[in-house]
């Protein structure tokens, strides 16, 4: 019964915090209410972070350029065909005459961010630790370079715009809770345990059959989907999209939200990103000015980076593993008790496993006829 | 008959350090063979680039088929189990979820030798703790864990780095005991260990390593020049 409650709880806890933005951002004035959008956008993208690093244990800084993958496609793809043929005369032809619907967009974006997080991947998970984290780095860089620089398939260096703006606040809370269903069914898969096996222990878990570079491979790319899929819910909401804004400040502040959160747990994920992303908004109209009765404070340009920054390194010393332990909802409380078996052993079935060994058909721990003992 | 495994001219570098300069060995089916030799002499990196997991020169057979370029996912998978030093176990995990991850390698149509029953029989600590975290168990049952995990993919061969180091006397004979029983099942082993004595009487053949380099071969368990070995062991 534990078991199943657990499992309940660790869907229903992030789910209830997308509703409750939701509800509350809808009662909130226009100019709050996309702030509130915002913050659902925001989580869908440190949500599918979190698909990779979360479960990987592999710091990646490049996931960011599949949002910019996604958000480009979606929004060069819906805007009107006669300015894109006007405003960016250089286009591919077929970039410059196919025009796709706004949920089209959405999906073509998804798939687009697998594939290239697939390809990328191909090179990149067979690498660890540091060298891992600056090469994905590099993958962030390039993307930003090609998408500045190639004005054959994308604005080049000047914004996107007259995008649709179809983002409300039904479409974020609906796209966050999808990305966080699919965050959550993975982390419930065969590939997704041994991956969190890998995670701790990488020589143990190759030495014992683990391979390591397929299950980031399918983490990478599945993370890569969500971030192509929140790109395009991003540029639908902003109307509007120039590579600065998916690139090094929005890497940084999603990862800021991971880690703040917690990394290790979906709960984590999605609490920092939403805690965060309401800090984040906060900020940012600070720096505009914000009024506290008759008092009006502005914020220098650029506080709200640093003062996320700052957020970041402070949780770091107090709460290393986040402001939720890396604990999915209620996990503490609903935990088994003797030998709590931390990260890999999430419920619904036995590590090797659960959906598992015994997807072949054979035992978790298999009984085969014994010869001598 | 092709050897399980032969290591033919094995050598490992990383950088400009040469840790195996030259190693060539066999190991026969449900034979147990033993690397002894001082800190820094290349056993450990020979046991590594066995299972794949370094870059090595050479060559290394497995029935008769070279395995280079083989991960060493796919070497548990062809029946080779490794126990590294330090144990490696899954340590916020408890220790049924690290005995399940064992059985990930278990070869489809091979009539097994070790199940679950045989291993708990073998390690009745398994039974005691299986709902605890690995890493509270203290190293002696840590080790024992290890190696359980290691059989449950019935491997042909089984690589064991240093089983008893760090344990009390009483622990290191369990060790002993445990690897007799499992050579008693056939299957192989090819050990590594500083307790050389021990080891050299208890495994069939033994080479001495010394500065990466095999500089004696004993049989039989017997040792009939004490100072040969010595000599070996140290290099002179």
């Amino acid at each position: 019964m534990r078991p199943r409650l657990r499992l309940v709880a660790e869907l229903a806890g992030p789910l209830s915090l997308v509703v409750v933005v939701a509800v509350a951002g809808s009662a909130m004035s226009i100019a709050q209410q996309g702030n509130a959008i915002n913050v659902l956008v925001t989580a869908t993208i440190v949500v599918a972070l979190y698909v990779f690093i979360g479960n990987s244990g592999v710091w990646s800084f490049g996931q960011i350029s599949f949002v910019a993958v996604g958000a480009f496609a979606a929004g060069l793809l819906t805007s009107p065909t006669a300015t894109r043929q006007t405003s960016m005369p250089t286009l591919f032809k077929f970039l410059a005459t196919t025009q796709i619907s706004n949920t089209e967009s959405l999906v073509l974006a998804a798939g687009l961010g697998a594939v290239f997080s697939f390809l990328a991947g191909l090179v990149l998970m067979r690498l660890s630790g540091l060298s891992a984290g600056i090469a994905t780095f590099a993958v962030l860089e390039i993307t930003y370079d090609v998408l500045t620089y190639w004005d054959k398939i994308g604005p080049g260096a000047t914004t996107l715009a007259l995008v649709p703006v179809t983002t409300s606040m039904t479409v974020g809370a609906v796209g966050c809770g999808i990305a966080i269903v699919v965050a959550f069914a993975y982390q419930h898969t065969r590939s997704c345990r041994l991956l969190r096996a890998s995670r701790e222990d990488p020589v143990a878990a190759q030495g014992l059959g683990i391979s390591v570079f397929r299950h980031r491979l399918v983490a990478f790319t599945i993370s890569g989907g969500l971030a192509g899929f929140a790109g395009a819910l991003f540029v639908h909401e902003l109307g509007s999209i120039s590579t600065g804004q998916v690139y090094i400040d929005l890497t940084f502040a999603t990862l800021a939200m991971l880690v703040v959160g917690g990394a290790g747990s979906l709960w984590g994920a999605v609490l920092g990103g939403m805690g965060l992303g309401v800090v984040d908004a906060f900020l940012s109209n600070a720096e505009n000015g914000v009024a506290f009765g008759s008092v009006n404070v502005t914020l220098p340009n650029g506080m709200r980076v640093v003062i996320l920054g700052v957020l970041m390194v402070v949780v770091l010393i107090i709460a290393p593993k986040g402001v939720t332990g890396s604990r999915e909802f209620l996990e503490r409380f609903l935990s088994k008790r003797p030998g709590r078996a931390g990260a890999g052993n999430k419920p619904g079935g036995s590590l090797a496993g659960g959906a598992s060994v015994a997807d072949d058909g054979s035992q978790a721990v298999p009984s085969p006829s014994r010869t001598q003992s | 008959m092709n050897p399980l495994l032969r290591l033919d001219d094995l050598r490992v570098t990383y950088g400009r350090v040469v840790a195996v300069k030259s190693v060539t060995l066999e190991v026969n089916e449900g034979q147990a063979v033993c690397l002894v030799g001082p800190n820094g002499a290349g056993k450990s990196s020979t046991l590594l680039a066995v299972m794949g997991a370094v870059r090595s020169r050479g060559d290394v057979l497995l029935r008769g088929t070279s395995t280079r370029g083989l991960r060493p996912e796919a070497l548990a998978h062809l029946g080779v189990a490794m126990v590294p030093e330090g144990r490696h176990l899954f340590q916020t995990m408890s220790v049924q979820d690290n005995l399940s991850l064992g059985t990930l390698a278990r070869r489809q149509g091979k009539r097994a030798r070790i199940d679950e029953r045989w291993v708990t029989e073998l390690f009745p600590i398994i039974g005691q703790f299986a709902s605890r975290r690995a890493g509270l168990l203290s190293g002696g049952q840590q080790q024992q864990v290890a190696i359980a995990r290691a059989l449950l993919s019935d491997p042909d061969l089984i690589l064991l780095d240093e089983p008893s180091l760090g344990l009390s006397p009483v622990a290191v004979d369990a060790v002993f005991e445990v690897l007799e029983r499992i050579r008693g099942v056939g299957v192989a082993i090819l050990l590594v260990e500083q307790r050389a004595q021990r080891a050299i009487r208890f495994c069939e053949r033994s080479y001495v390593l010394s500065d990466g380099e095999i500089r004696l071969e004993v049989t039989g368990g017997a040792v009939e020049d004490p100072q040969a070995v010595v000599e070996a062991y140290f290099g002179r």
